[in-house]
């Protein structure tokens, strides 16, 4: 394979053929924020969180699925980018139902590691109705509080990808879209068993391990 | 300039059920002389020469577009006429199919040959499905007549999503798959439908085919101007006396439309290109309709001085948000939160920061959303902040006014 040349954040590197930007400029040691993106999954783009700026490009371009190509000049952290990145976050804040900042179920979501670290307070937005979901906690394997989701679906390629069932996927569209097991019924242990692999990949608290129910 | 009837030149003239009143106003006639005498490459050097550029809004240039395609390596290669024309206020393709489906089939033959493709599949809008039958019709009849040899063309309704009219979602719903836009690269051309090389076409692009290699590139050049050649089908919707398909040379003012062929009187604004289109106040209309300037699917809406500018925002931003397919942070929730606030100002209950905030959200959805949905969703609401903002700020003034009578006690 060749080589690429390309300038990232005035650093002239030189990467595979192939690479995405996300990769080249990590290697690079510049550190660009991600949420829809693991490196054990395909690319999805859905989240945004990953834009750089690339000379003349009239929008900024998401790097976990975009080719570094030969010549690109980037920027990572420029005022633009981190403007951009800081109102994405504000807008995956907005639809949450529940002070998350206060549950210790919290503590390990990468949407509030990502709001603390771009400096991002309290949304400037409002939706007209939150996302709301009861919890589903009937499968002995996975507890779903979908008012948490994000809908980033690391879960929906894990449960593809790495668990290779494939029984999740995306229903319904716009604000309303929602992972669903089925026609959105309640998750069935005869499909989904023995494996909770989509836990691990979930960004925040919407997918746990089941909690005993205190009577 | 002038009306033209190039593109419309067939409608009302010949009978569109049969191919015989076609043949004899000189139908596929270019299409014949293509496959005779010229060499896909000829034939896609020619499109080049003519400067053609897709119609459906984006306006890529259709030679390079399908010269990408022509170089790419695969067994199958595939093209798609994007029959979907869900643009708000659109209804050329419609008017084309109706009238001279057989310009469209000659057009998709030509490209075919073109980029080497041996399937085709016309994507044609679930509220279309009236059209279905007659279009049909005209594919076996031009099969029968031996015009369609090595080339199958398939017609895919769609199910109502206004995405699916952008060419990756169109592609995912042949596949079956959901109704989302794909990131790019890669682009169709290179792997589009199922992986393969796909040129993706509107209506009215493939239904400049049979002109531009029945006359010549250099005839063609001269229309229009100097990045945007031949003739345009305008739609005109909204408040004016005669609203309907004009066909016009490129370059021809939106003022020649809307007020010389159309007739409206008292304007406020008019929205050019649909939904996510640009919009122009009463004192812009000398703007030529052009790629250069502004054209998108053609869709031309006029609001006269009757129209509340708000409440005109907040119904596109409403129906953007229904639209939107729900991939992409920016989109699915940035048109959410945007429906909240022009509900809010157009309800009269608007905030001093709303202006901002709908500002700050607009530049950051054009700068990030994944596709052209999201990106240019925006638009009419940043237009009208420019032309129009003083009717915002009356709104939230008189918003601020009645809740302070209010705290009052009044």
């Amino acid at each position: 394979m060749s080589a690429t040349k390309a300038v990232i954040n005035g650093t002239e590197i030189k990467v595979k053929a192939g690479t995405t930007i996300l990769e080249a400029a990590r290697q690079a040691g510049f550190e660009v924020p991600t949420l829809c993106h693991h490196p054990e999954l395909t690319p999805s783009g859905n989240c945004r969180m990953c834009v750089v700026e690339v000379e003349g490009s009239p929008r900024l371009v998401a790097s976990c699925h975009t080719p570094l190509a030969q010549g690109m000049v980037i920027q990572t952290h420029s005022d633009k980018v981190l403007a951009a990145r800081k109102a994405v976050v504000e807008l995956l804040l907005t639809a949450h139902t529940g002070p998350c900042v206060n549950d210790s179920r919290a503590s390990a979501c990468e949407l509030h590691k990502l709001a603390a670290e771009l400096e991002v307070g309290p949304p400037r937005f409002q939706v007209q109705a939150p996302r709301f979901y009861p919890v589903e906690n009937d499968s002995p394997y996975v507890r779903r509080d979908m008012s948490r989701c994000i809908l980033c679906r690391r879960c929906v390629r894990a449960c593809r990808e790495v668990a290779k069932k494939g029984i999740l996927s995306m229903a319904y569209r716009g604000f309303q879209s929602k992972v669903v097991f089925e026609a959105d019924d309640p998750l069935n242990s005869e499909q989904c068993k023995d494996c909770g692999v989509c836990i691990e990949f979930c960004p925040t608290s919407a997918l746990s391990k089941p909690v005993e129910e205190v009577a | 300039m002038p009306v033209k009837q190039l593109l419309s030149r067939n409608c009302g003239k010949i009978d569109p059920r049969n191919i015989d009143d076609f043949i004899k106003a000189k139908g596929f006639q270019s299409l014949e002389h293509a496959r005779s005498t010229m060499s896909p490459e000829g034939v896609i050097e020619e499109v080049k020469k003519s400067g053609l550029k897709g119609r459906g809004g984006a306006g890529f240039p259709c030679g390079a577009k399908w010269e990408l395609a022509r170089k790419s390596k695969g067994p199958n290669k595939y093209l798609i006429c994007n029959a979907d024309e869900g643009e708000v206020g659109t209804f050329k393709d419609r008017y084309l199919i109706q009238n001279d489906p057989f310009s469209l089939i000659e057009g998709m033959a030509i490209a075919a040959y073109a980029i080497g493709a041996a399937k085709a599949f016309i994507y044609l809008r679930a509220e279309y499905h009236y059209l279905k039958g007659l279009l049909a019709g005209a594919i076996t009849q031009s099969e029968q007549k031996g015009f369609l040899k090595g080339l199958d063309i398939e017609i895919r309704e769609g199910a109502g999503a206004y995405i699916c009219g952008e060419e990756s979602a169109l592609m995912n719903s042949i596949e079956g798959k959901r109704g989302e836009a794909r990131y790019k690269p890669p682009f169709p051309p290179t792997s589009g439908l199922f992986n393969e090389p796909t040129i993706i076409n509107n209506v009215e692009t493939l239904a400049n085919l049979p002109l531009i290699l029945g006359k010549g590139a250099a005839w063609y050049q001269k229309l229009g101007t100097g990045q945007s050649k031949g003739t345009k089908l305008f739609c005109v919707s909204g408040d004016v006396a005669r609203p309907g398909v004009y066909e016009l040379e490129l370059g021809s003012s939106l003022w020649e439309l809307v007020d010389g062929q159309a007739g409206a009187r008292d304007i406020k604004l008019v929205q050019v290109g649909g939904s996510t289109g640009r919009v122009f106040p009463a004192d812009r209309l000398d703007t030529p309709l052009a790629y250069e300037s502004v054209l998108g699917s053609g869709a031309v809406m006029v609001l006269d001085q009757s129209r509340d500018v708000v409440e005109f925002v907040h119904r596109t931003m409403k129906f953007l948000n229904e639209e939107s397919c729900g991939q992409c942070a920016p989109c699915r929730e940035g048109t959410e939160v945007m429906v909240e606030i022009l509900g809010r100002l157009d309800a009269g209950q608007g905030v001093p920061g709303d202006l901002r905030t709908l500002e700050y959200l607009s530049q950051a959805m054009m700068l990030t959303a994944l596709c052209g949905l999201g990106q240019a969703a925006p638009l009419p609401v940043l237009d009208t902040l420019e032309h129009f903002r003083s009717e915002y700020e009356n709104r939230i003034g008189q918003a601020v006014f009645i809740r302070s009578l209010k705290a009052l006690g009044a």
